[in-house]
């Protein structure tokens, strides 16, 4: 794929505040990408930066290959499907999605009907051109910005949140129908969220930004099982933190985890230029097993004491004790046909896997 | 309950001396007192043939409308800049311009008439009522379109120019539309205090009076008190059904912008 | 750094767009009243304005003890007509706060709105008529036999100056108290009663002081304006019942004394802002001294 937009050296201050701080960054064409985060992480600003409504302090933006900094936000190939959806409220549904042909001077007025029933049909609201669009439901709205962005054809279609105005059941809905217009018409997406399942259900590549940096910027399945550092573990899905110390670093990488004992992990899964010395392990719930009658752990095994029960319906999370580990371990059990839920102070064996484990 | 009470004769004394008006404008006697003595139509007659208050209520009109028109110009441009990113100093330049809204309107009247009679040696007129008049009505024509403005979701424009449209279309096309009622709701306040005003208008009044400062010459007059009563009636009225009006834009223009109704001019 | 204080555009155009009604109120309002406090150390004769300085202006009002008198007076009877004004105000804005439905809210600040837009002249004549000799409440209790003789203290004079302007600034009183009032957090008024405390002493506890801004913003808005109304007091007073500004309308329009005017003028206007200053600043210190 080639490269849509680059960041260089993105700079953005607002008064003393330092809201993005170096930001270097390639988007693909045609990639579905997300700016993931905490709010005040800057990934709104960093959206906004890229469709042009906030000026960069220091570096800049290019998309196809042109410097963006003195192109305001009308000119640039970007389109954008706000938070509030800013649906215009005083123009009818087939207004709203025309609105943006007004300045269109390459396409002609006859073609406005039909580019506007193109695009409601590609949302799934065909027939709603005559409708009041203050009249139309939260997911309606959605999709009559979406037509509306669309209709342009733009490089890139920006997404400040747009779900988060939703319930879960249509967030969910809403998430596979994004996925499957972004496959069908080709164009890049970038997504802004706070939401880390949305972004891994949805994102080709996602940025983990924090205090106006980006932390890692990975595919979804490399974020979630290779987080390069603590903040990002712990901000997408669950993880348990051991104290370890790292003795060997030639060949295989030598590892003493408090309560696990000595084990041996390929470099894959330790930073680069990692030293002997104390270091922490993480370690997936979901990744770690409660070993009932019968079971045996495929690699390790420990014994613990079950601190805590939650019980979900499908699944059982135990949060459970080891010696010499300070902190009580959160592990994710199946409710699987036949297999009993623990107690609180039950004694129990648990497993663990080398391969699934990350250190830091 | 006995707050109610209390609120209701709140009201009455609110609104006694106004019900008092067609009484008397209606009343065949020349003395404004009880006992009445009979219906007539006779001083709204007199009304329609009094030159003089014609030419006076034709000047406040024209005063009136051009005020409208400047202050709403005025309260745009700081409502919308009050909707628009904060700058040092914001905050004090806004309290300054509201501060009319407070001042003592004879202290607004005489530095006014010391600036354009002794210092500029201007002759008084029309213009120079209308200069304190946009003055003192911007405070509430801001106040009015701030209501309007910060019912409007920012990203409405931001939307319209993400389409393709310039900075000046997209308020055209989209902010102007949605802060329409808001404008008519300003223009029609003004208006309507433009009309009644009378402590400025009477120090900076020139050869032509308006119509507050015609009718404190006539109450000088007793026999001329019923035809005041006649002209009362009908300013009431106007003014309920201006204000009607305003209050029906007002509310529409909340609606329309997508915001609740949180009531009230001020 | 450069970076630091250099605005963005949109701070840039929301300075062009305020500029805008700012420069008005610059040039109409900051310039007249530096035009008139140099004015007030200036002298007129007739029509000839003597430009030398002097206090002279000041040392006339400060001895002659009738300006001292209408200025007292004035204060007086504006610190009374904001007292009953806000006194009598603010039940009523309660009321609407928390006794209206949310939906006929609007329709009840129009209501309290629309006698203060209707022709203030005629409104201030109309009291007249109502307290007069022969007046509605004369007539209305002779005919009652409550008197036998038509009450006279209730007409020209100070008292009548005061019901007038209490009607006129009426709205001015409710408005911001109500403002105040609905944005008060009714869970906390729940509360205080679920902490044992009754009704009223809630009120006491609770609402009043949390209310207390919008007071003092009602306060502010009726006693400052109150100040330079110069025809209530024309046609209610009577002889004893003129005021500051009264003098100073007399002094511009009738006696050609501008600068005695514009002395007078500046001198009430610090009377006003000072007694404002003190009144915010002790409100600030006893709702600091409460919490």
């Amino acid at each position: 794929m080639t490269d849509l937009i680059t960041l260089r050296g993105v700079q953005k201050y607002y008064g003393d505040y330092h809201a993005l701080r170096d930001i270097n960054l390639t988007i693909r064409e045609g990639e579905f990408f997300s700016l993931l985060g905490p709010s005040g992480c800057g990934k709104t600003t960093l959206l906004r930066v890229i469709a042009g409504f906030e000026g960069v302090s220091g570096g800049t933006v290019m998309i196809s290959g042109r410097d963006m900094s003195d192109v305001p936000p009308n000119k640039r190939p970007t389109n954008m499907v706000f938070q509030s959806y800013a649906i215009f409220p005083h123009l009818t549904v087939g207004q709203n999605v025309a609105f943006g042909l007004r300045t269109r001077r390459d396409i002609a007025k006859s073609q406005h009907a039909a580019l506007v029933k193109e695009a409601l049909h590609l949302v799934g609201l065909d027939g709603y051109e005559n409708r009041a669009s203050h009249a139309m439901s939260g997911g309606q709205r959605q999709r009559v910005a979406l037509a509306r962005a669309l209709i342009l054809k733009p490089k890139v279609l920006l997404l400040d949140e747009p779900l988060s105005a939703l319930d879960k059941k249509m967030r969910e809905h809403m998430q596979v129908e994004l996925i499957r217009l972004q496959r069908h018409i080709g164009i890049t997406f970038i997504l802004v969220t706070h939401d880390q399942e949305e972004a891994l259900v949805m994102s080709d590549r996602i940025a983990v930004m924090f205090a106006g940096e980006i932390g890692q910027l990975d595919d979804p399945e490399t974020l979630y099982r290779r987080p390069n550092s603590r903040r990002v573990a712990e901000f997408i899905g669950k993880m348990n933190f051991l104290p370890a110390q790292v003795t060997g670093i030639d060949g295989a990488v030598t590892l003493d985890i408090a309560g696990f004992g000595v084990t041996q992990v390929p470099h894959v899964q330790v930073p680069e230029g990692a030293v002997i010395g104390p270091a922490a392990v993480g370690i997936r719930p979901e990744t770690l097993a409660i070993l009932f009658e019968g079971e045996t752990a495929s690699r390790h095994e420990t014994t613990a004491t079950v601190d805590e029960v939650v019980y979900y319906g499908d699944m059982t999370y135990y949060d459970v004790r080891v010696k010499d580990v300070p902190e009580p371990l959160t592990i994710a059990m199946k409710n699987l046909i036949g297999r009993p839920v623990l107690e609180v102070g039950a004694q129990t064996r648990i497993g663990w896997d080398e391969r699934a484990i990350v250190v830091f | 309950m006995s707050l109610r009470v209390y609120v209701i004769a709140y009201l009455i004394f609110l609104y006694a001396p106004i019900a008092l008006l067609p009484v008397f404008a209606f009343n065949d006697g020349t003395i404004i007192a009880f006992p009445l003595s009979g219906f007539t139509t006779q001083w709204f007659t007199e009304l329609t043939q009094n030159a003089a208050l014609h030419a006076a209520v034709r000047n406040s009109l024209v005063i009136a409308a051009c005020t409208a028109v400047f202050a709403t110009i005025l309260g745009l441009c700081a409502a919308r800049a009050g909707a628009m990113s904060d700058f040092r100093g914001k905050k004090g330049i806004t309290g300054f311009i509201m501060l009319p809204l407070v001042l003592p309107e004879i202290i607004v009247a005489v530095s006014l008439l010391v600036v354009l009679r002794q210092v500029l040696g201007l002759s008084l007129g029309n213009w120079t009522i209308i200069m304190a008049h946009v003055l003192i009505c911007t405070p509430f024509s801001i106040a009015i379109l701030n209501g309007a403005f910060a019912a409007l979701d920012p990203a409405m424009e931001e939307a319209a120019l993400d389409l393709g449209e310039s900075r000046w279309s997209a308020f055209r096309l989209v902010t102007l539309p949605l802060v329409m009622p808001g404008i008519v709701s300003s223009m029609l306040i003004a208006f309507t205090i433009s009309l009644d005003e009378f402590i400025i208008a009477f120090f900076l009044t020139g050869a032509n009076p308006t119509m507050p400062v015609y009718i404190w010459g006539l109450l000088r007059f007793p026999s001329s008190l019923p035809v005041i009563m006649a002209l009362g009636t009908i300013l009431v009225a106007l003014s309920i059904l201006l204000l009607t009006i305003a209050e029906i834009f007002r509310r529409r223009g909340v609606r329309r912008a997508g915001g609740t109704d949180t009531g009230g001019f001020l | 750094m450069a970076r630091r204080t250099s605005l963005s555009p949109d701070q840039t155009r929301s300075i062009t767009l305020l500029g805008v009604p700012f420069a008005y109120a610059l040039l109409l309002l900051a310039v007249p009243l530096g035009a008139i406090i140099l004015f007030s150390f200036w002298t007129q004769d007739f029509m000839t304005v003597d430009t030398t300085f002097t206090t002279a202006n000041y040392r006339e009002i400060w001895d002659s003890p009738i300006y001292g008198l209408l200025l007292q007076r004035s204060l007086m009877v504006s610190g009374i007509v904001t007292a009953v004004t806000v006194v009598l105000a603010y039940p009523v804005a309660y009321f609407i706060s928390f006794h209206v439905k949310p939906s006929r809210k609007s329709l009840w600040l129009f209501l309290i709105t629309i006698p203060f837009w209707t022709s203030y002249l005629i409104r201030v004549f109309l009291w007249k008529v109502i307290l007069g000799y022969n007046g509605v409440i004369n007539s209305g209790l002779l005919e009652l036999g409550v008197i036998t003789e038509p009450l006279t203290f209730i007409l020209y004079n100070v008292n009548a100056v005061i019901i007038t302007l209490a009607h006129a600034f009426a709205p001015f009183a409710i408005l911001p108290i109500f403002v105040v009032l609905e944005k008060i957090d009714r869970s906390l008024l729940e509360a205080s009663q679920d902490l044992g405390e009754s009704k009223f002493s809630t009120f006491l506890r609770i609402t009043l002081p949390l209310s207390m801004p919008g007071v003092v913003g009602a306060v502010l808005i009726v006693f400052i304006p109150t100040i330079g109304d110069y025809v209530t007091p024309e046609l209610m007073g009577g002889a004893g019942g003129k005021l500051i500004a009264n003098m100073i309308q007399t002094q511009f329009l009738q006696l050609n004394n501008a600068p005695l005017g514009a002395a007078l003028a500046v001198v009430a206007m610090l009377c006003v802002t000072a007694i404002s200053l003190i009144f915010v600043f002790l409100n600030r210190k006893y709702l600091r001294g409460r919490s």
